[in-house]
């Protein structure tokens, strides 16, 4: 048992127990740690697969700026803690967790023997330097059409969070 | 790079695409510059302007040949300009929807709702002419995050916001879905170049990994299957149908779907078409996978039009009839004719016609009255005539009685599962029985229009843009109904997609 693999076996466990400890949780705010452990995990995922670059994306964006901007969503808008039970049936829930285990077991069952050959050897060289020179020169047209996707994101949130003033003036 | 090599690609044959993405810009532009309380109706024709100006651009590039940009990244073939064909004139049509949309509550924002159109509009059209995954990817987003904010417009309109967070619910888990599918294909081929893609998994032998591949088919086409609203993946379509603006619904059942259908076709044909399956012969796994694209189609078709049946709220009527329209056209894909292609763009068309006609009339009628409810087309014939008349003519249509285009397109679809070997009986019956169903809620509407007592004695106002609507829908309906050798004439000049996998 190498290193690396006993690594990859916290790092997941964390990262699956981060994600069903958000699920589980009932306070917005437990549920913020318990994503930010999960986006970090993921994080030193990525290292182990030689994407520092991808990684230290995944902490400044993910458990950076998206948990913070969640976060200040959370407490500008009113919120209060409800606690419904759904009427969900037992047999609905059983169907669920039957359909998710059957899923899982499928795909489990392709991926536990899978056979890639060997490994990649030259991962870590330059990695950083040939996500920019392959972003500008062969990826143009989908990076450009990402700038457009992140101004219609801009101008949505405006307008959908923005307060009709003019009403209140009238 | 240097910018020698970049201004050695053709830029031209993307012509269509700037000209929507400068006057989206420029709309938006405008929009922050103009005083607050001036009417923003005029940007509508500005949009329209635009839209009409990269229609007449994609016509003078109908007879270039295949191009490539970029490693494939855009490429602009026939199946592109066939489809972008499409995309175009449903946009400008429900633009000029748009313009005349009066709810009764005091809606504001116009301007965004006409640059979040065109960039709708743009990621559409980028989806039909690419062959990288990424930008496939990229343009689907585009497409679907303008798509979200459309619908929850209404601010005030407690449904229009229930349904916007339906759809971005709903879209994000399917996207995220489809992008998981992409990351195993993308795993077993090291590029996100389709073709190369394809030779990659052509040489695929191992047992083990061909059933990952179909995993991974099988992962993205329930993604997709969101975003064509089949079942059993359908179940946001009557709530967001619903809520949305009115010429929002219609953009999503005509424009949005033909985007959706037209990601389908470009990623399974180039991709799944060659890799070599277990089992049965000719080997290949789009066909292996054909008996669960039929199953899927078959469920479309049964639950739209069953479903649809106990509807009293016209647009969710529709957004059911929409869904089993999805279904005929899932049979299309399923039965992997040769003439798939030609078949679907055709239906396509026709329904886009249909449908968009209809939804101009029912604009008029929903905001006029302030309801939704079936009974407000009670006595239209009498209110207004050629109205009703006119809205006959696209449930009819729609119905797919003879004389009509959708009759036609449900033909070329009906013969396509003939047509191949062996033939698919049992999804051409199950699409026969289904339309005999759709008949019961297409003629409810047909009696409430001619038979019933008048609902409200006023006289119906049609303004200006609408009427156009409806008259180019009815035109194209009648005429690809009685002449479809016109659109088939339009489609011999693709030779039937031949440069499709090239």
């Amino acid at each position: 048992m190498s290193g690396e693999y006993l690594a990859f076996l916290g790092l997941a466990l964390v990262a699956i127990a981060g994600g069903v400890l958000m699920l589980n949780v009932t306070k917005v705010m437990h549920m913020f740690v318990a994503l930010v452990f999960t986006f970090i995990s993921i994080a030193g995922l990525y290292v182990l697969l030689s994407a520092e670059f991808v990684a230290a994306v995944q902490v400044l964006i993910y458990s950076g700026a998206i948990t913070i901007i969640m976060l200040f969503g959370i407490m500008l808008t009113r919120h209060q803690d409800e606690e419904k039970e759904g009427a969900k049936s037992a047999w609905r829930k059983w169907l669920t967790a039957l359909a998710v285990f059957a899923f899982g077991a499928v795909v489990y069952r392709g991926i536990y023997h899978l056979d890639f050959g060997g490994q990649a050897t030259h991962l870590h060289e330059k990695n950083t330097e040939q996500i920019g020179v392959a972003l500008y020169s062969k990826y143009m047209i989908p990076f450009e059409i990402t700038s457009v996707i992140l101004l219609v994101a801009l101008v949505g949130a405006i307008v959908l969070a923005k307060k009709e003033d003019e009403e209140v003036g009238s | 790079m240097s910018w020698d090599t970049l201004l050695q690609y053709k830029w031209g044959v993307m012509t269509p695409e700037f000209v929507i993405l400068g006057v989206a810009t420029v709309l938006s532009l405008i929009d922050l510059l103009m005083p607050n309380d001036k009417d923003r109706r005029p940007l509508g024709w500005f949009a329209l302007a635009g839209v009409i100006v990269a229609l007449v651009s994609l016509i003078g590039l109908l007879s270039v040949d295949r191009t490539s940009i970029l490693n494939d990244t855009f490429r602009l073939d026939a199946f592109g300009k066939a489809f972008k064909f499409l995309l175009l004139v449903g946009a400008s049509l429900v633009l000029l929807l748009s313009m005349d949309y009066k709810p009764k509550e005091n809606m504001k924002y116009y301007g965004e709702f006409y640059y979040l159109f065109l960039t709708a509009l743009l990621g559409a059209m980028i989806m039909t002419s690419s062959g990288d995954l990424i930008t496939l990817f990229v343009g689907l987003e585009l497409l679907s995050i303008s798509s979200y904010i459309l619908a929850g417009l209404r601010k005030a309109h407690r449904l229009s916001n229930e349904s916007a967070m339906k759809y971005v619910i709903n879209g994000g888990i399917s996207t995220a879905i489809t992008l998981f599918g992409m990351s195993y294909v993308f795993g077993f081929a090291g590029s996100t170049n389709l073709k190369k893609i394809a030779i990659q998994l052509s040489a695929l032998q191992d047992s083990s990994q061909q059933y990952v591949l179909a995993l991974a088919f099988l992962i993205m086409f329930v993604g997709l299957s969101f975003k064509l609203a089949s079942a059993p993946f359908h179940m946001w379509a009557p709530d967001v149908y619903q809520g949305a603006p009115t010429p929002v619904t219609a953009f999503l059942s005509v424009v949005s779907k033909t985007a959706g259908f037209v990601i389908v076709l470009r990623l399974f044909i180039t991709l799944f078409a060659s890799v070599p399956s277990q089992g049965k012969e000719p080997s290949s796994m789009l066909l292996s996978m054909q008996d669960y694209i039929a199953f899927l189609a078959g469920a479309t078709m049964i639950i739209g039009n069953t479903i649809a049946l106990k509807q009293r709220n016209v647009k969710r009527l529709f957004a059911y009839s929409s869904i089993a329209h999805a279904g005929y056209l899932l049979v299309g894909f399923a039965v992997m004719s040769w003439v798939m292609i030609d078949s679907m763009w055709f239906y396509l068309a026709a329904y886009l016609l249909m449908n968009l006609g209809a939804f101009a009339i029912l604009q008029v009628i929903t905001d006029q009255s302030g309801s939704e409810d079936i009974s407000q087309f009670a006595g239209l014939y009498r209110r207004q005539p050629l109205l009703a008349v006119l809205m006959g003519i696209f449930v009819l249509s729609l119905a797919g009685i003879p004389g009509t285009a959708g009759f036609i397109g449900k033909v070329h679809i009906f013969i396509g599962a003939f047509a191949t070997e062996p033939a698919h009986y049992v999804l051409a019956s199950i699409m026969i029985a289904t339309t005999v169903v759709s008949y019961v809620y297409y003629f409810g509407l047909f009696t409430q229009m001619f038979f019933r007592p008048v609902a409200a004695h006023e006289s119906v106002k049609v303004p200006l843009g609408v009427m156009l609507v409806v008259a180019i829908c009815a035109l194209g309906t009648i005429i690809l109904g009685i002449a479809p050798s016109l659109a088939y004439n339009f489609l011999d000049q693709f030779q039937h997609f031949s440069d499709f996998l090239r």
